[in-house]
């Protein structure tokens, strides 16, 4: 009889096959992918001042594509997902693509509402890769391609992995309030993130723009003012839309989700290997568990509890 | 001839089972065999339909004894993408099996992942566009075309990688006869013309029983291989003429209309007996006509329907038979004439209830009982208990129970329990047969007299022919939005081709279940 | 024309626009991309981008312009802060045009083998996107009909069915997709995207024409960013105009054959 029959949560150990080198690497990915957003407060460290920055301006841009870009490349193209993972991917992507047509409430756009629980209920790998895929599907379906895709997608992968990292165990008020309250944080933090790539692009020569001469605490002022100005009063739609959708739907949808792991046998990162027994005798039963890992670990890598 | 599947005491239970689903399977096919797996819900014919192709154990999990060998291959060596070239698998619900838009495309991806080259898949592709005869479909969206050809664009993109064995799960249950006919059309010719082995699982055996080499007889995970009559003569229940046979005594039962009409002899036309006269004026509809786009619109329809009637709307697909439920409930407004329920304009789930194609886009609740008691709760009705409206549809035993967690037929009687506590006096169902297994059919229909015989009044649209032979007080069918013909089930479909019953089809107008057949003939 | 070809036409015109704010310059870049966009566009719910990309860029011009009242106001500020404002206008009327002639299927198909996955799933969204929708409103009138109405407290009677019958058809989606050989080794292409002559033109051209706009850029020639303190009429030059007309040539490339 097959011992773990229900779908456990993914340890960031198993999210990276248990080699520290692969840990190593995604934590840089992770973090040049951040730089990327953060640039306006990074680069005068780097430069030091430049003279003629209008010029830099694509350049900086496609730059910050290829960071990202990398960061997607190498998420995205790990392969060896497997028909369970690209169908859920397929049908949850699909979710938000639909919940994404109503169109905005002033910055709450529904969809964030599935990459929270998805990330929640399949796992940080999963939670990002539903993010970026859900994203980059939605974006075609509406025609809404731009370079900001890249930037969007791996936001709101972060969504998806963070949501995915959040405690799973325990009692479900628990777990509905932390996911709650990670929800209205991520509102925000996503509104902030998604502004601030494009902060200085879209203010140069006004009193709340960037400017690579100044201090970081300067810059940071004048984005903040920026913020309050712009997108503040959005975020704040997300933000207590993303909590108050959690608190209506978050037990119904997750006890859907956690439902159709079990059904669907989603042993994320478990014991991998069939056992075929060459000849199987009638004795002999065979307890077999899926052989292909759902989620995250390179193909032919076993992974280890 | 060698085998294309050969079973050896296979065992086989689910992960958080309580019962094994299959036990001690021992059987072969030989190439070239078209063979049918009939029994009941939960005996097991989808779990071994998916031993045949490696879904079970590789997809499922488990624990399973004994070695298949299908095409030759050990499938607990060969998980399922091992066995893509050797075994094609198609699916109960085609639509939502689909991977790409195009049906072109859809019919290469099988072979895009097998490191086929693009010439030869092009010509692959060519040849399962005429060997399923849908090749006007080519460049068109899998979501434009109609059930039938859906089916058979699941064929053809399972079988364009080369495979010899092609097994089904239920590919009729979803379809109109037409689209049935055509389905079952082509695997003949898969079978006679091509040499394939075809292994599919059916209830609807009305069609297809007498065209098969092979029964398979399941009970309780228990397979009785042998001669498709012999097999299922031991059904509880087969299709009508099979039905007939046992209640007289015949050995072997007949599989077809023209079995039984030489077994029997003719017989008199049958007297049409009289029909209750319906009580008061429930729904009464006037000229109405209505426009829906794919649905079908409806045009002057003048339709009268009194207390205690049991009405079988029946039509093609795109008739009209939705559109006129919906409008008969209040949800679609008439673009002239009128619709009154009760004297009045239909007051949505209060005068008249309807319950939806898809049952389940309705069920949401933790249990079955909790499913009920929302609709009680929503309508403001008190002292019943949720369990009185499940013993009704005799499900009281399942009021535990997660509603996702069942079968198909127990879900559609768990939406129409949800649907009826309302106590709408007009119960509107559409195409509830859709799928259903006969045991659940069987509970559907006391149901509905027993609604009928309260009082309260049904309509429901249907391509189920023999659901309407046993159950409706009268028929009416639709054409274009037209109602066509109006009356006794007896005549109206006595005097039609396509819908007639078997019966009918046996021994003529007037003659419409098996009972009746057995009494005359005692 | 091959989805790439498109993918760099956009990147280099959106490189063109950001290089620039001089409003002749920016000017022609939006009557290119009308142009192209009037001659290539593809059927289907993208049309209507170019559109909806036209109106949001108006909104930022109009927005980036009233930022400036934040600070000291004269006419150089706010000729300043129009000209950024019709500079990420342009911007987005470029990406609106490449949003309405890119055929979303195509650019998902187009995806390299280490991406097939993904992009499979991405395929399968859009597929499956229009049957959720659809989905959604049959729930919604059955439970009404049940004497459930929509709102707040009763969202999990639209959501769970959607998404319980989601996950079913996910079940069949994997079976059937794991028994028709996914993921079993190396994958071929039905009808692998080929490279015209018009799509390798326009590659061309497009590289071209950011190329020049970029060396202008670095030697600070052409007027690319017109003084406005003081006020001065912004200058033209012809070499840069014809850069902009290069990149009107995906507007020439045959169209697809249609489909029904």
């Amino acid at each position: 009889m097959s011992a773990a029959t229900t779908a456990r949560p993914m340890s960031v150990r198993t999210l990276t096959g248990g080699s520290r080198l692969r840990a190593g690497a995604l934590i840089v990915l992770n973090v040049v992918g951040l730089m990327a957003f953060l640039w306006p407060f990074a680069l005068p460290a780097f430069t030091g001042g430049n003279e003629n920055h209008h010029a830099d301006g694509p350049v900086i841009l496609l730059v910050l594509l290829v960071c990202l870009g990398t960061l997607l490349f190498v998420e995205l193209g790990r392969g060896g997902m497997g028909p369970k993972a690209v169908a859920l991917l397929g049908v949850l992507g699909a979710t938000m693509v639909a919940l994404r047509l109503p169109g905005f409430v002033a910055g709450f756009s529904a969809m964030f509402i599935i990459v929270l629980v998805a990330g929640n209920a399949f796992g940080p790998s999963f939670g990002f890769l539903l993010g970026a895929v859900g994203t980059f599907a939605s974006g075609l379906f509406i025609g809404g391609l731009g370079p900001w895709l890249p930037f969007q997608m791996v936001a709101v992968g972060w969504v998806g992995m963070g949501a995915g990292l959040l405690p799973r165990t325990g009692s479900w008020r628990v777990r509905i309030w932390a996911l709650a309250a990670y929800g209205v944080a991520a509102g925000y933090l996503f509104g902030a993130l998604m502004n601030l790539w494009s902060w200085p692009f879209l203010t140069t020569g006004s009193a709340v723009s960037w400017s690579p001469d100044a201090t970081a605490a300067e810059n940071l002022r004048h984005y903040l003012t920026f913020y309050a100005a712009t997108s503040f009063v959005w975020d704040t739609f997300r933000a207590v839309g993303n909590g108050v959708l959690v608190l209506v739907l978050g037990r119904p949808l997750l006890g859907s989700l956690d439902r159709a792991a079990r059904r669907m046998r989603l042993e994320v990162g478990g014991d991998m290997n069939v056992t075929p027994a060459p000849s199987a005798t009638r004795e002999g039963a065979v307890d077999v568990e899926d052989p292909a890992p759902v989620l995250g670990a390179p193909r032919g890598v076993p992974v280890g509890r | 001839m060698t085998e294309a599947l050969r079973v050896d005491a296979v065992s086989f239970r689910y992960p958080d089972a309580a019962r094994p689903a299959l036990v001690d399977v021992t059987l072969e096919i030989e190439e070239g065999t078209f063979a049918l797996a009939v029994g009941p819900t939960g005996a097991g014919k989808s779990t071994f339909l998916r031993v045949a192709n490696g879904l079970v154990p590789h997809f499922t999990g488990g624990s399973f004894t004994g070695r298949v060998l299908a095409a030759g291959r050990d499938t607990l060596a060969y998980p399922p993408r091992a066995l893509a070239d050797a075994v094609a698998f198609v699916p109960q619900d085609p639509g939502a099996s689909f991977v790409l838009d195009r049906v072109e495309e859809e019919l290469a991806y099988g072979m895009e992942n097998l490191g086929v080259d693009p010439a030869h898949m092009r010509r692959r592709v060519e040849e399962m566009l005429d060997l399923l005869d849908i090749e006007p479909l080519r460049g068109r969206s899998v979501r434009s075309i109609s059930g039938g050809e859906r089916q058979r664009v699941a064929i053809a993109a399972a079988l364009a990688a080369g495979p010899r064995i092609l097994v089904l799960d239920e590919p009729t249950s979803q379809l109109d006869p037409q689209g049935a006919e055509h389905v079952f059309a082509a695997l003949q010719r898969l079978v006679h013309d091509q040499g394939m082995t075809v292994i599919l699982a059916e209830h609807r055996l009305e069609r297809v029983a007498g065209q098969v080499d092979l029964a398979l007889g399941f009970d309780e995970g228990r397979v009785t291989a042998g001669d498709p009559a012999a097999v299922i003569r031991r059904l509880a229940m087969g299709p009508p003429v099979a039905r007939l046979g046992r209640l007289v005594g015949w050995d072997p039962v007949p599989l077809t209309v023209r079995d039984a009409r030489r077994l029997a002899g003719a017989l008199p036309a049958r007297l049409h007996p009289v029909t209750p006269a319906p009580g008061d004026t429930r729904v009464e509809l006037r000229r109405l006509s209505a426009r829906h786009g794919d649905a079908g619109a409806l045009r002057d329809v003048d339709l009268i329907v009194g207390e205690g009637e049991i009405v079988a709307v029946m039509g093609r697909n795109g008739a009209g038979k939705t559109t006129l439920l919906r409008s008969i409930a209040g949800v679609h407004a008439p673009a002239s004439g009128t619709v009154q329920v009760g004297g009045h304009a239909p007051r949505p789930g209060i005068d008249a209830a309807l319950c939806p194609q898809e049952p389940e886009s309705v069920l949401f609740a933790e249990t079955v009982a909790g499913e009920v008691a929302v609709t009680l709760k929503a309508r403001g009705i008190d002292g019943v208990r949720p369990e009185a409206v499940l013993m009704e549809l005799g499900i009281a035993d399942l009021a535990a129970h997660h509603p996702r967690d069942l079968s198909a037929g127990q879900r559609l009687l768990v939406a129409t329990a949800a649907i009826a506590a309302g106590q709408a006096p007009v119960l509107l169902l559409d195409e509830p047969t859709r799928g259903l297994d006969p045991e659940a059919k069987e509970r559907l229909a006391r149901f509905l007299r027993s609604h009928a015989a309260d009082g309260g009044t049904v309509l429901f649209a249907t391509h189920d022919v023999e659901l309407a032979a046993t159950v409706a007080t009268r028929v009416v069918m639709l054409a274009g939005g037209e109602v066509i013909a109006d009356g006794d089930p007896a005549s109206v479909l006595g005097d039609s081709h396509v819908f007639a019953p078997q019966m009918t089809r046996a021994f003529g107008p007037g003659w419409l279940t098996p009972e009746q057949v057995a009494e005359a003939l005692a | 024309m091959h989805p790439g070809a498109w993918i760099l036409w956009a990147t280099c015109a959106g490189m063109v626009t950001f290089t620039t704010t001089n409003p002749f310059y920016l000017a022609l870049i939006v009557a290119v991309a009308f142009f192209v966009y009037a001659a290539q566009r593809v059927p289907g719910p993208t049309a209507r981008s170019f559109r909806v990309f036209a109106i949001a860029g108006l909104i930022t011009l109009v927005v980036r312009t009233s930022l400036v009242f934040l600070g000291t106001v004269d006419a150089g500020n706010v000729a300043f802060a129009a000209l950024e404002g019709a500079r990420l206008a342009t911007l987005l009327i470029v990406f609106g045009t490449f949003n309405a002639v890119t055929d979303p299927f195509g650019v998902v198909r187009l995806a390299p083998r280490r991406f097939h996955e993904p992009a499979l799933a991405a395929a399968l969204a859009l597929s499956i996107a229009p049957r959720t929708v659809a989905m959604v409103g049959r729930v919604r009138e059955a439970q009404t009909l049940r004497g459930i109405l929509t709102s707040w407290r009763t969202l999990p009677s639209l959501a769970v069915p959607v998404l319980e019958t989601g996950m079913e058809e996910a079940v069949t989606l994997a079976e059937s997709m794991d028994a028709r050989g996914h993921g079993r080794g190396r994958r071929t292409r039905y009808r692998p995207a080929h490279w015209t002559p018009a799509a390798v033109v326009v590659s061309v051209a497009s590289v071209v024409a950011a190329g020049v706009f970029v060396v202008a850029a670095w030697t600070q020639r052409g007027d690319l960013h017109p003084s406005t303190s003081p006020l001065a009429w912004p200058q033209v030059q012809p070499a840069l105009l014809a850069a902009i007309g290069l990149l009107a040539l995906p507007a020439f490339a045959p169209r697809p054959r249609e489909e029904p």
